[in-house]
């Protein structure tokens, strides 16, 4: 414990939100648990920390943010089996094991579920912060407003269409749910300034789903286009209606074609979409309102996404990417390789990094580590290891809108750190200015 | 005035900080007996802020005890704007080191009666018993702090409008825009500077060449403020050879000689000292 409060991080490289790193101390005040504007601390509170923590010339990141995944350690967040206080002991149990892989943040993504179980589900997934564990954001609802043609591993009976826009999320989602953020917010048995978030992919070309595009998007949740058919037109009309992302790219969605590169091809969209033909100007200027690209998750477990095509994504829109793990029930950095337990008497097949059902070469999910990721990206891509951070913490929190408290050093912001050496492997990690988890 | 000449920009710097280590650690401060010091900005003192943290880092010397009075800031300018002179010795030096903010004394620019606010600093500073050490750079019209030229060799702090020099050279810190350089700063006086007890100046570069020549060849000027150093008892200029370029070979043979002298006579006076004698400050020499 600091006798001040005050803990100066120092010998360390701070990932800057431009993909940079810079050799710089930090300060943090461990009671508010926020990180604090060091100059104003100085000159006008007239202290500096009682406690220095040298960090061994490591890198001092913001705890990743991992806005996509299905579970871990054994427990799947799509599974309720009626025991809300199991549900919310297994919610904790991934929340309190992640954060070794350097995760400070998550927002439990649920696949297509029954009808009914969303409301309760939704309702389960508040903002909750336990105690030396991540950050539970909110949820991502992934369906059941998807393409059949793309369905994946979702149940096909359970998928559907909105026919009737906003009202057919009302009635799947329940209204409550799906509130102003405000509402939503005040709702949860929470501090005042926690951040919460709400995510849906869905596919815009399922009738109704287009027209509930913007309503979504101005009650503050963020619309994301996936496991769907779009063509060009119809994926940048969505875009324009508010849709802000795009679930694992490449994956759930055709394949680029030149002639109509469909949702792959919004990565490369030109700035003046929005713009008409007769005010192209030389360059773009301030006047006009630039089309902007969405962001798009990537799934860089080398087997999801060719590392090729990473890289490609990444040179085409590098302030879009964000890195997920998308990760099932079976992620735990310690499981070992074999055959392991699914759900109605299914087994997986774990291999590396690599998931299978048994007995077959089917690629059942995915099992990699949100700090792998970010290893993998610098290798795949050739980018350093700050543009790699970068995408997994200021750019998911930009697309959820939270990164003045997420994601980033910024004065102001949580003290949710990770501390990552020159190769990024976690050191140790930090959630609210308390240590949570080191390495032996 | 001694005048100390070394290679590079770096080794000044690194003279510098273990000059002003050897005056804190020999002046033995203590919370009732701070040792006074004088603080510039600016690019040419960057080295000695580094070699001093450095032996802050290494454990050899500490700023528990050590008061700074900066010598000016900014009108206007907020005290976070990354140009303030709050931010500078935050960046560069008060951040690394072990000195409480208590102990920070910087203009405030930004005060409603400025004048009010440098007649608070001067009597703060004569509260402390008067500056221990001063350690200045220059301008390259010959200016110390904001004491551009024509400044009054007996000013005290006072505001003070830039010259147009000084605004020129800073607009590459506001965007090259002319218009968003600081007019005004708060500065401490030449006076002001004079009267601690002991002054060093850092003078680096080619540019700063005339400068030096000026200020320790010809007479005192109010032209070239830094000149009034030549009526101080304990000055000391320390510089790298691109600064001499202005100064006559037999000026630069004289100081360059006179170093291996000072260097024996203060061995002299640590001995006595050593030996429970009372042996005065050497102070400046020729």
């Amino acid at each position: 414990m600091s006798a001040n409060g005050l803990i100066c991080f120092t010998n360390c490289l701070l990932p800057q939100e431009d993909g940079s790193l810079v050799e710089k101390d930090l300060w943090i005040d461990e009671r508010r648990g926020v990180i604090v504007d060091a100059q104003r601390t100085f000159f006008l509170r007239k202290e500096r920390p009682d406690k220095i923590v040298d960090l061994g010339g490591n890198i001092l990141s913001p705890g990743f943010i991992d806005i996509q995944i299905n579970g871990g350690f054994g427990f799947d967040f799509s599974v309720y089996d009626g025991d809300d206080q199991a549900y919310r002991d297994g919610l904790k149990l991934v929340a309190e094991r992640i954060i070794e892989t350097g995760v400070t943040a998550i927002v439990p993504t649920i696949i297509t579920q029954e009808k009914s179980l969303y409301p309760k589900l939704l309702h389960l997934l508040r903002p909750w912060s336990p105690p030396n564990a991540a950050h539970l954001l909110g949820w991502h609802a992934e369906g059941p407003f998807l393409d059949m043609a793309k369905r994946g591993a979702h149940s096909p009976p359970l998928i559907m269409p909105a026919s009737e826009g906003f009202k057919s999320f009302e009635s799947i989602y329940s209204a409550e749910n799906l509130a102003e953020a405000e509402d939503w917010l005040m709702s949860c048995d929470i501090r005042q300034d926690t951040v919460g978030v709400r995510m849906i992919t869905a596919a815009p070309e399922v009738d109704g789903v287009m027209d509930a595009i913007t309503e979504a998007s101005k009650r503050g949740i963020c619309f994301n286009i996936g496991h769907s058919i779009a063509t060009t037109d119809i994926a940048t009309a969505a875009v324009k209606n508010g849709a802000r992302c795009i679930t694992h790219l490449f994956n759930a969605m055709p394949q680029l074609h030149h002639r109509d590169p469909s949702i792959i091809g919004l990565l490369g969209a030109s700035p003046y979409l929005s713009t008409p033909i007769s005010t192209y100007a030389p360059f773009p200027s301030a006047t006009l309102t630039e089309f902007e690209r969405p962001f798009y998750e990537i799934i860089v477990d080398g087997i999801h996404s060719h590392p090729n095509s990473v890289r490609l994504a990444y040179s085409a829109h590098p302030d879009g990417c964000i890195l997920i793990t998308d990760a099932m029930k079976v992620l735990d950095p310690h499981l070992r390789d074999g055959v392991h337990e699914w759900r109605d008497g299914r087994k997986f097949y774990k291999e590396g990094d690599k998931l299978y059902v048994e007995g077959t070469t089917t690629l059942a999910g995915s099992v990699i580590t949100l700090d792998k990721c970010v290893r993998n990206f610098s290798r795949f891509t050739g980018c350093s290891i700050g543009e790699a951070i970068k995408c997994a913490t200021y750019t998911p929190a930009k697309c959820l809108r939270i990164e003045n408290k997420k994601g980033t050093l910024r004065a102001g912001a949580d003290a949710d750190l990770v501390v990552l050496d020159r190769q990024g492997n976690v050191v140790s990690t930090w959630v609210k200015g308390k240590i949570a988890w080191e390495r032996q | 005035m001694r005048l100390i000449i070394r290679d590079d920009a770096a080794q000044v710097g690194e003279y510098i900080a273990s000059y002003i280590a050897k005056r804190i650690i020999e002046f033995d401060p203590t919370p009732t007996k701070p040792f006074v010091l004088g603080l510039p900005t600016g690019s040419s003192p960057i080295p000695t802020y580094k070699a001093l943290i450095a032996r802050v880092k290494r454990g050899e010397l500490s700023f528990k005890h050590v008061v700074t009075f900066n010598m000016d800031e900014y009108v206007g300018l907020p005290r976070d704007h990354p140009e303030s002179y709050h931010s500078f010795m935050f960046r560069e030096f008060f951040s690394h080191v072990d000195i409480p903010p208590t102990q920070v004394h910087i203009l405030n620019g930004n005060a409603p009666d400025l004048a009010a606010e440098c007649a608070a600093y001067e009597a703060s500073i004569r509260e402390y018993g008067g500056i221990e050490l001063f350690l200045g750079g220059i301008g390259e019209d010959g200016h110390i702090a904001f004491n551009e030229p024509g400044s009054s060799l007996a000013s005290r702090t006072r505001i003070k409008t830039l010259a147009y020099d000084t605004i020129l050279a800073n607009a590459r810190f506001f965007d090259n825009d002319i218009a968003k350089v600081p007019r005004m700063a708060l500065t401490v006086g030449v006076g002001t500077v004079l009267d601690s007890r002991e002054v060093v100046v850092v003078v680096t570069g080619l540019r700063k060449a005339l400068a030096l020549g000026k200020a320790i060849e010809d007479g005192v000027n109010h032209l070239w403020t830094l000149s009034a150093l030549q009526l101080h008892p304990w000055a000391l200029i320390v510089v790298d050879e691109d600064a001499t370029s202005e100064l006559h070979v037999k000026t630069v043979k004289y100081f360059k000689s006179i170093e291996r002298v000072q260097e024996e006579v203060e061995r002299t006076q640590a001995e006595l000292r050593r030996r429970g004698k009372e042996a005065g400050q050497v102070g400046s020499m020729e």
